[in-house]
């Protein structure tokens, strides 16, 4: 088996974006069906059998780095190995070539783990330090110990840890379940003047869309538009429903808000966007029979209704605008200290 | 050029018998907006005041204002409305322009917060273009629209949100704005004026206010009737029983308005 192991180190700072990380596996799913989110900011890509069909392993790394970098263009290191942990540690090792290099690449064998420093091994400082008490510095050394010796000394931890030097890893590769979606797009012979003038076909796509997972008795939790635009760069727009739901009205007019705003966003006043294209997907699917509550209390599914309105309004006027009360302290001695407002939109 | 009345003319009635035959609701234009009764109006809270109002409460789709001084009772009125609303099963808003709402005197007054919806608007025309996105969506029974002292709405703005509600049939609007109500007047369908008779004191304590509501305009039914209602001053607290109980009138004595001081700086 080989794996590549990718790393994004931007990503893997505390403050980062993470955003972006989701699509950049859905990207990898072009390159390999088996693809895993070890962390946020490291995948691991099962490789096995892909150089019969984009050449050597510097060159499916490439396209895995493409792939994501079309999602968004940040730095990767790309390290291929036989298991995770050959994988993850190429990862490590590589080094890019220039400053502002895109990507990194590195292959580590089992054999070139003899002479690399311990340093380099998962393991806590304690056992750090009495390896080094006992003087072993590099991986050769480790694991050409007996194992009897290794295990009486260090536990299990050291035996695992031998395993490691030994280039030996037995945890399995656990592709993650691809999210299900379904998507369908329609384009126009000619475009057409504005961005609402596309809500019709918006609605028909949802419908279609809803038509076939309603027999499925699923609904979508969120919806990513792309409207393919003229003159000017494709807007794409994801949006969170309130709550899972087969409404192509609700739909259709909750994302055209949504896009009407994030074209008055980007587009001047003068410029009237022409549209060519409309692509829809949903995805996030659930079962909507999940919500219950609305069966009891007829006022529950109102409200439910009433917050894609609200949804539609903050798109509309803005955060701030809408607000519920909550009852926090019913019996404090201050009138303000008994409940607060809450917005909505947070 | 004779001159021809269109209201004669054979075709034009032909034309207006056919869409009338098709089940559109054609009127006039000098004619009022026929009123929502395939749904209950919205009760007031007070028994009385739906007795008075001839619909049996606030009525759907239409605006209705709360005449009343700054002080009057009008939010009172509107909050027990709003709690009111709730009890039958509805959901409410509540537009507040000077962030002024208090959802610890909302709460005591019977309002449900888990069905409240507050809005913040930043000025009065967004406030009537907020309850207009509202008003549309059909699924708000009560919205409260509390311009507070510095709302005054643009006559045309409350025309356009009028006529919005009455096509969505579905919400009863109270407008309470003390700075705005005369615009709101001309174009709320029901007016209520709130008059204070006497307050409502024990001992020394002012608890609460007697006022006289009078229906100044209805468009669906007999305007002119009037009701006294006994509005509390909450505070934030529930008001005890025995303090309904205790509490006395008085009279109001009517204070001439004084001239501001005026601070006069010396050289």
């Amino acid at each position: 088996m080989r794996l590549l192991a990718l790393v994004w180190p931007e990503l893997r700072e505390a403050d980062a974006d993470v955003q972006p990380f989701e699509r950049m596996l859905d990207a990898l799913d072009d390159l390999s069906p088996r693809v895993e989110a070890v962390d946020v900011g490291v995948a691991m890509v099962e490789v096995t059998g892909l150089t019969a069909l984009w050449g050597p392993e510097r060159r499916v790394a490439a396209r895995a780095v493409m792939l994501v970098r079309s999602v968004a263009p940040l730095a990767v290191r790309c390290g291929v190995g036989d298991n995770r942990w050959l994988a993850t540690l190429a990862a490590r090792l590589a080094r890019f070539e220039r400053d502002g290099a895109p990507a990194a690449f590195h292959t580590l064998e089992r054999a070139e783990l003899r002479d690399l420093p311990l340093t380099l091994l998962p393991a806590d400082a304690a056992t750090r330090q009495r390896l080094a008490l006992f003087g072993l510095t590099t991986m050769a050394q480790l694991a050409g110990l007996p194992r009897s010796s290794v295990g009486a000394q260090f536990g299990a931890i050291g035996e695992r840890l031998q395993d490691l030097t030994r280039g030996h890893d037995p945890r399995p590769l656990v592709p993650r379940r691809r999210p299900e979606r379904v998507e369908a797009s329609a384009t126009f012979e000619t475009p057409i003047d504005g961005v609402g003038a596309a809500g019709l076909t918006l609605r028909r796509l949802a419908a279609d869309l809803c038509d076939r997972l309603r027999d499925r008795h699923l609904a979508p939790g969120r919806a990513v538009l792309e409207l393919g635009l003229e003159d000017a760069p494709d807007l794409r727009v994801a949006q969170p429903f309130p709550q899972p739901a087969l409404e192509p009205d609700w739909i259709a007019r909750l994302l055209l808000s949504r896009v009407e705003a994030a074209a008055r966003a980007r587009l001047t006043a003068e410029e009237e966007p022409r549209v060519a294209s409309v692509h829809l997907r949903f995805d996030r699917l659930a079962d909507p029979t999940a919500r219950q509550l609305p069966a009891f209390e007829a006022r529950a599914g109102r409200w439910e209704e009433l917050r894609w309105s609200l949804e539609r309004i903050r798109h509309r006027f803005g955060p701030g605008r809408l607000w519920r009360a909550t009852a926090e302290r019913p019996t404090a001695a201050l009138p303000e200290h008994r409940s607060r407002l809450v917005d909505i939109g947070s | 050029m004779p001159r021809t009345d269109v209201a004669a003319s054979p075709s034009l009635e032909n034309a207006l018998e056919s869409l009338r035959a098709r089940g559109l609701g054609l009127r006039r234009g000098s004619e009022a907006e026929p009123l929502e009764t395939s749904r209950p109006a919205v009760p007031t809270g007070h028994p009385a005041l739906d007795a008075v109002l001839g619909t049996g409460g606030w009525p759907r789709g239409a605006l209705a204002l709360l005449d009343a001084p700054a002080g009057g009772g009008a939010t009172t009125l509107a909050l027990r409305s709003v709690a009111a609303a709730q009890a039958a099963g509805g959901l409410a808003a509540w537009l507040d322009l000077e962030g002024t709402f208090d959802p610890a005197v909302a709460a005591c007054s019977g309002v449900v917060l888990d069905w409240l919806l507050v809005a913040r608007p930043q000025d009065p025309a967004e406030a009537i273009e907020l309850a207009a996105w509202l008003g549309r969506s059909g699924l708000i029974d009560t919205l409260v629209l509390d311009l507070g002292e510095r709302g005054v709405p643009e006559r045309r703005a409350l025309d356009r949100l009028g006529s919005l509600l009455a096509r969505s049939g579905s919400t009863a609007a109270l407008v309470v704005a003390p700075a705005g109500r005369i615009v709101a007047g001309a174009v709320a369908g029901v007016r209520v004026a709130l008059h204070r008779s006497a307050w409502l004191a024990v001992g020394r304590d002012l608890v609460g206010q007697r006022v006289r509501a009078v229906v100044e305009r209805h468009r669906w039914a007999l305007a002119g009737a009037s009701v006294d209602l006994e509005l509390w001053f909450e505070e934030g607290r529930r008001i005890d029983p025995l303090l309904v109980a205790a509490a006395e009138p008085r009279p109001v004595v009517e204070v001439e308005e004084r001239p501001a001081l005026r601070v006069v700086r010396s050289a």
